[in-house]
């Protein structure tokens, strides 16, 4: 099983990677800290996965080299699961890329992270009905302490790709 | 199924409003110092005192506390004695590539592998840049680099680049390897090829900055103003002649951060690390390389044969042709051993520019060639040109000035 760790810019993908392989890969706070992937592993129930910190992308129509790394990533790893790491504050950004992933039929689960900085935007997210709307696991996280991560791990394995129509259906009528 | 641009932002407008709820926007300390610092009148400033800071306490932690307070005292007074008493029964050739000079008295003219080859590597060199990287890691992690990208974009754009090419260009004031790779997160090929090959030209990495801020004090500003406005100058040549957009800066500044122990440790340990593992074999190797060509003739060779060039084009004793070759593999210990020839002020002002100016080293070399060939070929016929044509203005304004 191999594990695909995406996102716009400085989400906090490398975090999450350091956090889940023990592995290490430079973090900042800056957009454009990754530009290159690097690949870890670590175990989930038992088996060896491979996890791979992808640069940072607005979209899958590549503007620079290292968003071009990620759209070459996807479309290099056909049989992964994405982890699309989206920042708790900017959603929308997050999703645009998340629904262009599941366009392209890769099972995905969204990390909704920074949480912590959302609820001092207050900003408020109704993680149980982005779920259903999505058909797909969400969770809220805070990379920098570890906070949900044990819930995202234990939901990558369950996550099954999901047709658009049925995205629209639930979110309400016509795209 | 999929969607278009359009259809996909009305689909995630409707989930928004299903599922995100903004409350009202409390304006905080934060946000407040967030825009002090980014807002030219009062940002300017506090850049300049920033980066002033940075550099004084890189000089005066990196060259005056350690080097000079530490590491000169243990070196040259306890182990280069110590070096040459216990390999006197070498044969002279192996004494003279791992010793150096029997009669040196200190480790920047004795030039052995094992006693400058060392000292430089422990005792200037890591001390530089640790707290380069100490500080780099801080501002990286609050998150002022974005904001310097704002406050400089104006001036970046007359070189074809934008405010975010800083980051790279900071970077490669650490190291130019992992700075070559950084200029991928500008747009177009263009801006990356004109960022990459005057980084490599004109930045001096932080080993280098270490060893000039101890071998030449003095006329290191003179140096820097150097390297900096050939940077701008063939930046801007650069930027007329090659074809291809220059696009606006586009980036998010995201807010300050209060930077955690273990990431900065953990940061630092892996760019030490990593310095340990390319930089202190590639010093050494350097040093030996470079005293078996001197044993072999080759350098004494070379230096008469480009004689007139060196001298007359330059303005640089013929010796500066062995730090050249030295240069190649680590531009730190070029400048040192340049400090062991014997030069006018002016000649080793000219001759640290140049070593600076004339070949990324191999490991940066190798980089550019990952990031394409014909970026590779393109940079270096830019820098042959841009040696001789700046080496040669340098020398020029030298004589016009009479200082030459």
């Amino acid at each position: 099983m191999k594990i695909l760790l995406m996102g716009n810019p400085n989400v906090g993908k490398s975090v999450f990677f350091n956090r889940l392989t023990g592995a290490n890969v430079i973090e900042s706070n800056y957009p454009g800290t990754t530009v290159d992937y690097t690949k870890g592993y670590m175990r989930i129930e038992g088996e060896d996965v491979e996890i791979i910190d992808v640069p940072g992308a607005f979209s899958l129509e590549p503007k620079d080299k290292a968003e071009e790394v990620a759209a070459k990533m996807l479309r290099e790893n056909r049989d992964a699961t994405v982890v699309c790491v989206i920042d708790a504050s900017k959603v929308e950004r997050g999703l645009y890329l998340a629904l262009e992933i599941m366009e392209e039929g890769y099972p995905l689960v969204i990390a909704l992270n920074m949480w912590d900085v959302a609820e001092d935007k207050n900003i408020q997210i109704d993680v149980a009905r982005l779920k259903e709307i999505l058909g797909v696991p969400v969770v809220h996280t805070v990379a920098i302490s570890g906070e949900g991560f044990r819930e995202l791990v234990s939901k990558i394995k369950e996550t099954v790709p999901v047709e658009m129509d049925k995205i629209i259906k639930r979110a309400g009528g016509e795209a | 199924m999929k969607l278009n641009v359009d259809e996909r932002w009305n689909l995630i407008e409707k989930i928004s409003k299903k599922t995100v709820t903004f409350g009202k926007y409390q304006h905080t300390l934060k946000d407040a110092v967030g825009e002090l610092t980014v807002k030219p009148l009062t940002g300017i400033p506090i850049a300049v005192a920033i980066l002033y800071g940075f550099w004084s306490i890189f000089g005066s932690f990196a060259g005056t506390l350690c080097t000079d307070g530490f590491f000169v005292k243990i070196f040259d007074g306890h182990f280069l004695p110590f070096m040459q008493k216990v390999f006197t029964g070498l044969p002279k050739w192996l004494y003279y590539i791992f010793v150096g000079d029997p009669l040196a008295d200190n480790c920047f003219e004795a030039f052995g592998v094992l006693t400058s080859g060392l000292f430089l590597a422990i005792g200037v060199v890591l001390p530089a840049i640790f707290i380069f990287y100490l500080m780099l890691a801080l501002l990286e992690d609050i998150g002022y680099m974005p904001r310097l990208a704002v406050l400089i974009d104006t001036v970046l754009h007359k070189i074809g680049l934008h405010g975010y090419a800083i980051v790279p260009t900071i970077l490669g004031l650490g190291c130019n390897v992992p700075a070559v790779t950084a200029t991928r997160i500008l747009e177009t090929r263009k801006q990356r090829f004109i960022a990459m090959t005057i980084m490599a030209i004109f930045i001096p990495c932080g080993a280098q900055l270490g060893i000039m801020e101890e071998v030449i004090p003095d006329t290191i500003g003179l140096v820097l103003l150097y390297l900096i406005t050939g940077y701008f100058i063939f930046g801007f040549i650069l930027n007329k002649m090659l074809p291809g957009r220059s696009p606006e800066i586009l980036i998010d500044v995201p807010p300050y951060q209060m930077p955690t122990r273990r990431n900065v440790v953990r940061k630092l340990r892996m760019r030490i690390t990593s310095f340990f593992k390319v930089a202190i074999p590639f010093v050494l190797l350097g040093c030996a390389l470079v005293n078996v060509l001197y044993l072999a003739g080759v350098i004494e060779w070379l230096g008469n044969v480009l004689a007139p060039v060196f001298i007359g084009w330059f303005g640089v004793p013929k010796e500066t042709v062995g730090p050249l070759i030295a240069a190649f593999l680590r531009k730190d210990l070029a400048v040192a051993q340049l400090s062991a020839i014997e030069m006018t002020k002016y000649q080793m002002i000219m001759a640290v520019v140049l070593v600076s100016i004339y070949f990324p080293c191999v490991a940066t070399f190798a980089m550019m060639l990952r990031e394409g060939w014909r970026e590779l070929l393109g940079a270096l016929a830019t820098l042959v040109v841009t040696v001789f044509l700046y080496g040669g203005l340098m020398h020029l304004i030298g004589i016009v000035l009479g200082v030459a």
